[in-house]
């Protein structure tokens, strides 16, 4: 019999001490196999989260929203000068406008301005000529009577990248399909527009109608469909052309430039925001994504944190078990070492014995642990989450119309576009799956190793001391 | 044959120093059994141990068939306490969890007999002290005093010993069998040719040996 089967063997002297060792053990490898689970599925959700957060960056004039005004517009210049900034792959330049019906341009809006627009635009009235801070309506596009009643304004976005526009961004909307006829290209100067399906109904265009803006003839060279009353209600024309017609040359009102990986837009936007200084605003759906990721970090860390602690802490019980054995056996060991057993042989059948409780208690910990995984990862993402959820909703209640229209936000809404979506990104963050595979068993097999090696130290190091001849002369 | 030269071990004390043995010098030869006889404290036991690598003289040497032992290294003092000496303990010391013929194996193991042959060896060992067959499966618990010293025994010759150290192998023992186990220790050192130590401070068992020593404070003396 090898030091290894008596070691073993010795793991079942004292059966309850054996259960009872093994127990603990198996519930603190559970809590770590858990922790361990609960990291990797919040690691899983926080890389897909990234990775579907896209690597692009919004550059805008300070201070401007939506069309709405505000701040001095950028120039090609400062645009096309970030192409040159490391990981930086293309910029896509736009110029946005409002043209009000019947003075600057015959196409009427397809949209009613309902009750949202009377609040917003109605009460604003007041002439016509009034500076444009506020609200839809505002004196400037309402032509108003006083009373409220307006009509939308005509949004004219001037893009270099109508194929980009196309699928998805330039046009506030979702991803605008050309249901027919054609695009311009991004470097058109022509008096060429495509139109939404809605504004083309509206106002009764097909392929080739025209209809005038800034006192020209636009033609209409293609229809889309963006899937949003809003963007269907859009025009989009080619920069140079916007550009030229609306006496703003060079004049650029937003730009999104694309990373060449998501890992890289933090660095981009940190250069770009050096760059532009106070000229522009610059943003990404990363740093807001990072903001809602802030929870599930947490968790990650505790988890860590935890996982570590556990397998200390299970390492310290298997240490101070075995060393309780040790001292239990001083007198065998002695009587094993007079009868010719070297130190190796019974530090091997003592390490033996460790290993077997630490193997028992990592099958037992690893069931425990796949089972208990799921409720546990769940109350912490979920009490992470709300955490961060109840400081978010008290600071960007406001938001939600703000980003809901694309338009002005409403006071103290600064965040309400973010504010929407990002609710949106919280309630799909808290759906955290977990799953155990060869990688977590694994790790059980290597922690149950590392425990019963650090468990069997000081014990080791006890047995190496003990001398048969103190042991017997005792008797 | 066992020589012992001017062996001397002292233990210091916050009392002071204790001469435990004292230039002892002694030798015994193949098959021979002597019987070491000295009060509590005399010092017996810590000769024994000395005799059994247990523990390093100050001074002195032990040689057996002209090796000497006395400063080997400690892989060299398991190995030779592995293969060239038996101990057999007044508390039996038997290991608990295994049953007598595997603590007669365990002799073997350390001793690197062959794994083939330890079985069979330490079956001829337990019948040659007398226990009877359906008992070796047993563990110590359910075995009697007599019992467990009788596979103590078997346990300190099977490796083949030269020497076999005894500390007071009746202690725990009723008379009678106490004078049976020294016979068995007298007999089986005769067919095994090894040489028996055996300490005691019982004079009965001391009569048994073919030589006695009286041990005083930690010398020795040869008793006619």
């Amino acid at each position: 019999m090898s030091a290894i089967v008596r070691g073993v063997r010795n793991t079942f002297r004292n059966g309850v001490r054996a259960v009872g060792i093994i127990v603990i053990l198996g519930v603190v490898i559970a809590l770590s196999v858990s922790m361990l689970i609960a990291r990797q599925a919040v690691s899983a959700k926080i890389s897909s989260v990234r990775a579907s957060t896209g690597n692009t960056i919004v550059i805008s004039p300070r201070g401007f929203f939506g069309g709405q005004g505000g701040g001095t517009p950028l120039t090609d210049t400062q645009i096309n000068s970030l192409l040159s900034i490391p990981h930086v792959v293309s910029v896509q330049e736009s110029l946005n406008q409002r043209l009000t019906t019947g003075t600057d341009t015959s196409l009427t809006s397809p949209i009613t301005p309902g009750t949202l627009g009377q609040e917003f635009g109605g009460g604003g009235g007041g002439g016509g000529n009034g500076g444009g801070g506020g609200g839809f309506g505002g004196g400037g596009f309402g032509g108003g009577n006083g009373t409220g009643t307006f009509t939308l304004p005509i949004r004219v976005t001037g893009t270099n990248s109508p194929g980009t526009s196309l699928v998805g961004g330039a046009n506030g909307g979702g991803s605008e399909k050309l249901v027919s006829g054609v695009t311009f290209t991004p470097t058109s100067n022509a008096n060429v527009a495509l139109i939404g399906t809605d504004m083309a109904t509206a106002n009764k265009l097909t392929l080739g109608s025209m209809f005038t803006a800034w006192g020209a003839s636009i033609k209409v060279v293609g229809i889309y469909d963006a899937g949003s009353t809003f963007a269907n209600a859009t025009v989009l024309m080619p920069l140079a052309s916007v550009q030229r017609l609306a006496a703003a040359p060079h004049q650029v009102t937003s730009a999104v430039l694309t990373a060449d990986s998501v890992d890289n837009v933090a660095g981009v936007v940190t250069t770009v925001t050096n760059q532009l200084g106070s000229a522009a605003d610059v943003t990404s759906t990363q740093s807001t994504v990072e903001a809602q990721l802030s929870p599930l970090n947490s968790v990650r860390t505790i988890s860590t944190y935890t996982l570590i602690g556990c397998v200390i802490g299970a390492a310290i019980i298997l240490l101070l078990s075995m060393l309780m054995i040790v001292r239990e056996r001083r007198r065998e060991i002695g009587v094993l070492k007079a009868i010719g057993a070297p130190n190796r042989s019974v530090m091997m059948q003592f390490v033996a014995e460790s290993t077997t409780f630490t193997a028992l208690g990592a099958v037992v910990g690893l069931v425990i642990g796949i089972l208990i995984s799921s409720p546990i990862t769940s109350t912490l993402v979920t009490a992470s989450n709300s955490n961060a959820n109840g400081g978010f909703v008290r600071g960007g209640g406001g938001g939600f119309r703000g980003g809901g229209s694309g338009f002005a936000p409403p006071p103290g809404g600064g965040g309400g576009v973010g504010g929407f979506r990002i609710r949106g990104v919280n309630n799909a963050l808290t759906q955290v799956h977990t799953a155990a595979g060869w990688s977590t068993i694994l790790f059980a097999i290597i922690a149950a190793l590392v425990i019963a090696a650090l468990g069997s130290t000081v014990a080791a190091a006890t047995i190496t001391r003990i001398s048969p001849a103190e042991v017997l002369r005792s008797e | 044959m066992l020589k012992v030269t001017s062996l001397s071990k002292t233990f210091r004390t916050d009392a002071g120093d204790v001469h435990a043995v004292q230039d002892v010098s002694f030798t015994a030869n193949d098959g021979e059994m002597v019987a070491i006889v000295g009060a509590s404290g005399s010092g017996k036991s810590t000769l024994l141990s000395m005799l059994g690598l247990l523990d390093s003289p100050d001074s002195g040497s032990i040689s057996v068939n002209d090796t000497e032992l006395a400063y080997l290294d400690a892989r060299g003092r398991s190995d030779y306490r592995a293969r060239k000496v038996g101990f057999v303990f007044q508390q039996f010391n038997l290991v608990p969890n295994l049953t007598a013929i595997d603590n007669v194996k365990l002799a073997l193991e350390f001793a690197q007999w062959p794994k083939n042959e330890r079985h069979a060896r330490a079956e001829r060992m337990l019948a040659m002290v007398g226990l009877d067959t359906q008992k070796i499966s047993r563990r110590p618990s359910r075995l009697s005093g007599g019992e467990q010293q009788r596979v103590a025994v078997a346990r300190a010759f099977a490796a083949q010993a030269g020497l076999i150290l005894a500390d007071e192998p009746t202690g725990n023992l009723d008379s009678e069998t106490g004078k049976r186990i020294v016979e068995l220790l007298r007999t089986t050192a005769t067919q095994e040719k090894a040489t028996v130590l055996v300490v005691t401070h019982d004079q009965a068992v001391a009569d048994q040996a073919d030589r006695r020593l009286r041990i005083v404070d930690g010398k020795l003396t040869e008793i006619a």
